[in-house]
């Protein structure tokens, strides 16, 4: 109720509120000064499954249990919720919450989002059940990237051994259908697609493709045929999928042979042939075009060659018909021009055979036909002594000739040759694993390029320096931020934070001194029966029990007291470990365990003494079984007997059946 | 393995990825200063240096740890690094070449046949799994090799593995299953 509230726009402070409705209304002038108020009362809404639960109710059921049972209630929590937007039934809700128990069980819930785990559960339980839930649909809701969810979803199902069977796209066809509206002819038109998406399946178009960008455009072509008109944005809508791929499928479609056919005989006739996929198709295309890209360029050569021959025949032509010089000198100029070919060819690098042989098979032809055509130029001028010159010239200019080039070839084949030697040398030694660094085959040259000299790397570092200009002002910022706070003494680390927290080692004379001690500084846990502790102190020793009893309200002191005979047990142990360590060691003791309070208490009482003769082990026993009453009980049954803890849950925690069950 | 002969399969290995170390402490800022094909990143704390010779990218971190990507082969891997390693001696690091390790190795098979993955997946439950909303291939984990192979459905199939011959000897286990969920 708004006490003192005044209308802001008449001035009347007579406001009603409606809780009903959630409104408040001005009864002055009638303005409406709130609506949708938010109360934190319990309701109860009757729901689809016919159940009632309650709204706005269960904020109490967090308080002071353990660790375990919270998570799982959260989890539960956060499950109904979720479930209810995606109107899953209350079967598979508990079905998703079993999965999510298992999951906490094996620790996949560690290091993720609750939320995430939460939701593979729940998509798990979908396709399990077989719901037309898409993995898209739950991360719509969650507002998560949906690769996220399907990885998490993969390793859920993958630890828990669950086969989450394929999906099926007719699974969703039904759903669509009803969002697109098709009113009467709902049922022919799911038919039809129906029908649609098993040909797509023969012909191959839905494997590795997304079953609901199949559906959509199966569910397009069945409303066309029966004559509704659905745009290609209003299926897009609908079914969660770019235009480009609704398309794609659609043109996929139409290259099969079913598209054929007319509409009747399309519901009539089933095609026997099977097509390929179509990406299959496309890579057969890609093949067939590289195939002919192959078979043009080996014809390209071909011609090449022509060509080129052809291009060897018209400069042999075009040197004949230069002018020659006469006599004897014209051999050493021959000679010269041959040796410059020759030098050239020894000057090539990687002088291959077919080059060396092709190059010596013109030179020949050249000298050859050079040779003849003066041998005729000049035996129209006469001159035998010339003839003779030339004819006796002629032999060791062939000698000249193939002296130098067979001695090249030679020598660049030699060069190569021991390279490889050399290096099949080296390889072997390259395996030393010494640590040294082996040299072979790096060439240092090459590596010296690498390295930028002093201009360069100036400016090499003014370009970095501009790029990156944003990043260097932060972190000039964040270090003048810290100086200043080092300055001011308020500068705070942000360490990482350390798990345990140090304390200083305690120092008492007594072993009750140290007891209080500890507990002063220790917070007080919610999982130790101090009753127990109080009583069983007394038969041990009574010191520590007087000084309990002066302190605090009834629960403290209980679980003061308790707190400090199990101190006074084991001092030498931590009792932080108090929680955690309970149920290992106390198997032998908790076996002889009876229902009854009574009887457990004296039980623990005899082992008490028992107890502490053997090592100062933690021997929780005693509050364990005593008060079966405190709900603190079910925290101790921890992973083994995930069914036995979901019982107690549910049934509101009976310790002692929790216990029995446990051990 | 009389399939696998009957057809010459080719595994086209795509990329090798090696880590070493230099065992010293590697100055970034100097690095990135002097080397000619050097990306500084100064936010992540690390220097990508990439080869042409191999092609190679490297990326160093101060603490001396190098991982090299790009390599098409075990030994191209491991003289890249090495050149590598070179080149930072040169710049003036007591560099030693130490604990090189090939990490991982992509690798590319195509088979002559189209596979049936909904199929495929029912019959290797455990170790295959496909989701057609997430990724269009199955994903085929062999625990024994630590490899991963992912199948399409055109047939072609993509290997990891730590080397090269786990890769190898992938393709060769999976072979007859993916032959019985042909097309």
């Amino acid at each position: 109720m708004p006490g003192g509230r005044v209308c802001a726009a008449c001035g009347c402070s007579e406001i009603e509120v409606d809780a009903a409705r959630g409104d408040a209304v001005c009864t002055g002038c009638g303005s409406v000064l709130e609506d949708n108020i938010i109360v934190s009362e319990v309701q109860f809404v009757e729901n689809s499954a016919g159940k009632t639960p309650t709204l706005g109710g269960g904020f109490h059921a967090n308080l002071g249990k353990e660790s375990r049972a919270q998570t799982l209630q959260n989890g539960k929590r956060q499950i109904h919720h979720l479930g209810n937007q995606l109107q899953l039934n209350q079967h598979c809700l508990d079905t998703a919450f079993n999965f999510f128990k298992m999951a906490v069980s094996k620790h996949l819930t560690r290091g993720r989002k609750m939320t995430h785990v939460i939701a593979a559960c729940l998509y798990l339980v979908c396709r399990t059940e077989g719901t037309p839930h898409m993995l898209l649909d739950l991360s719509d809701l969650l507002q998560v990237n949906v690769y996220v969810l399907g990885k998490t979803f993969l390793l859920l199902a993958r630890e828990l051994c669950i086969n989450a069977p394929a999906i099926d796209p007719c699974l969703y066809i039904p759903r669509f259908a009803h969002m697109l509206e098709f009113g009467d002819k709902n049922h022919e038109v799911s038919m039809t697609a129906l029908r649609l998406l098993q040909r797509m399946k023969r012909d191959w178009m839905h494997t590795g493709r997304r079953p609901s960008g199949l559906c959509g455009a199966a569910l397009l072509v069945a409303a066309r045929m029966h004559d509704f008109r659905r745009t290609v944005k209003e299926v897009i809508r609908v079914v969660k999928v770019c235009e480009s791929t609704l398309r794609k499928r659609l043109t996929e479609f139409e290259d099969t042979p079913t598209s054929q056919l007319t509409i009747d005989e399309f519901m009539k006739i089933d095609l026997e042939e099977e097509c390929d996929p179509p990406s299959f198709t496309a890579g057969q295309k890609k093949l067939k075009i590289q195939q002919l890209e192959k078979a043009l360029s080996k014809k390209l050569e071909d011609f090449e060659g022509e060509i080129t021959s052809y291009q060897d025949e018209i400069e042999i032509e075009l040197e004949n018909s230069r002018p020659k010089a006469k006599g004897v000198f014209a051999n050493f100029t021959k000679d010269d021009c041959i040796e410059d070919n020759t030098s050239s060819l020894l000057g090539e690098e990687e002088a291959e055979d077919e080059e060396l042989e092709a190059a010596a098979n013109h030179l020949n032809k050249d000298f050859y036909n050079e040779l003849h055509e003066k041998d005729s130029v000049k035996k129209g001028e006469g001159g035998e002594c010339k003839n003779g010159n030339e004819a006796f010239v002629r032999p060791p200019a062939l000698e000249s000739l193939l002296g130098p080039l067979p001695t090249a070839a030679s020598l660049g084949i030699t060069e190569s040759i021991k390279e490889c030697i050399s290096t099949k040398d080296r390889e072997p030694g390259e395996n030393t694993g010494d640590g040294e660094l082996d040299l072979s085959g790096i060439d240092d040259n090459e590596i010296d390029r690498y390295i930028l000299n002093e201009t360069e790397a100036q400016i090499k570092a003014e370009l970095w320096m501009k790029e990156n200009a944003d990043y260097l002002k932060e972190q000039k910022e964040k270090e003048a931020r810290i100086a200043k706070e080092k300055e001011l003494g308020i500068y705070k680390e942000h360490k990482p934070k350390k798990s345990a927290k140090k304390r200083e080692p305690i120092q008492a004379s007594t072993a009750g001194e140290a007891i209080e001690k500890m507990l002063e500084q220790k917070k007080i846990s919610s999982k130790i029966n101090y009753n127990v502790l109080r009583d069983l102190n007394s038969k041990g020793s009574s010191t520590p029990k007087k000084e309990d009893d002066s302190t605090d309200d009834s629960t403290n002191t209980k679980k003061l007291s308790r707190r400090k005979s199990i101190a006074n047990r084991n001092i030498a142990n931590p009792v932080n470990s108090v929680g955690k360590r309970l149920r290992p060691l106390i198997s032998t003791q908790l076996a002889k365990k009876a229902a009854t309070e009574e009887v457990t208490f004296q039980n623990a009482q005899a082992e008490a003494p028992d107890i502490e003769k053997p090592a100062a082990v933690v021997v929780e026993s005693g509050p364990v079984a005593y008060n079966p009453d405190e709900e603190v009980e079910e925290e101790e049954i921890e992973d083994d007997d995930d069914h036995c803890m979901s019982a107690l849950q549910l049934m509101g925690g009976n310790g002692k059946l929790g216990c029995c069950l446990n051990y | 393995m009389e399939a696998d002969s009957d057809v010459a399969l080719d595994i086209l290995i795509t990329n090798v990825v090696c880590v070493f170390r230099t065992r010293c402490h590697l100055n970034l800022r100097k690095i990135a200063l002097e080397g000619a094909n050097v990306i500084y990143k100064r936010d992540v704390g690390k220097v990508l240096m990439k080869l042409r010779k191999p092609r190679i990218t490297a990326t160093i971190w101060s603490s001396g740890k190098v991982i090299c990507t790009g390599a098409t082969s075990e030994e191209e891997a491991k003289f890249g690094a090495r050149r590598l390693a070179r080149s930072l001696q040169k710049l003036g690091f007591q560099v030693i070449f130490t604990d090189f390790k090939v990490v991982n190795v992509l690798a590319v098979c195509n088979m002559p046949f189209e596979i049936r993955l909904p199929e495929f997946t029912k019959n290797n439950r455990p170790h295959a799994s496909y989701e057609p909303e997430l990724h269009p291939a199955v994903c085929y984990r062999i625990k024994t090799l630590r490899a991963t192979l992912q199948i399409f459905s055109t047939g072609s199939i993509t290997v990891t593995g730590p080397n090269v011959k786990a890769v190898a000897s992938a393709v060769e286990q999976i072979y007859p299953f993916v032959f019985e969920s042909r097309k």
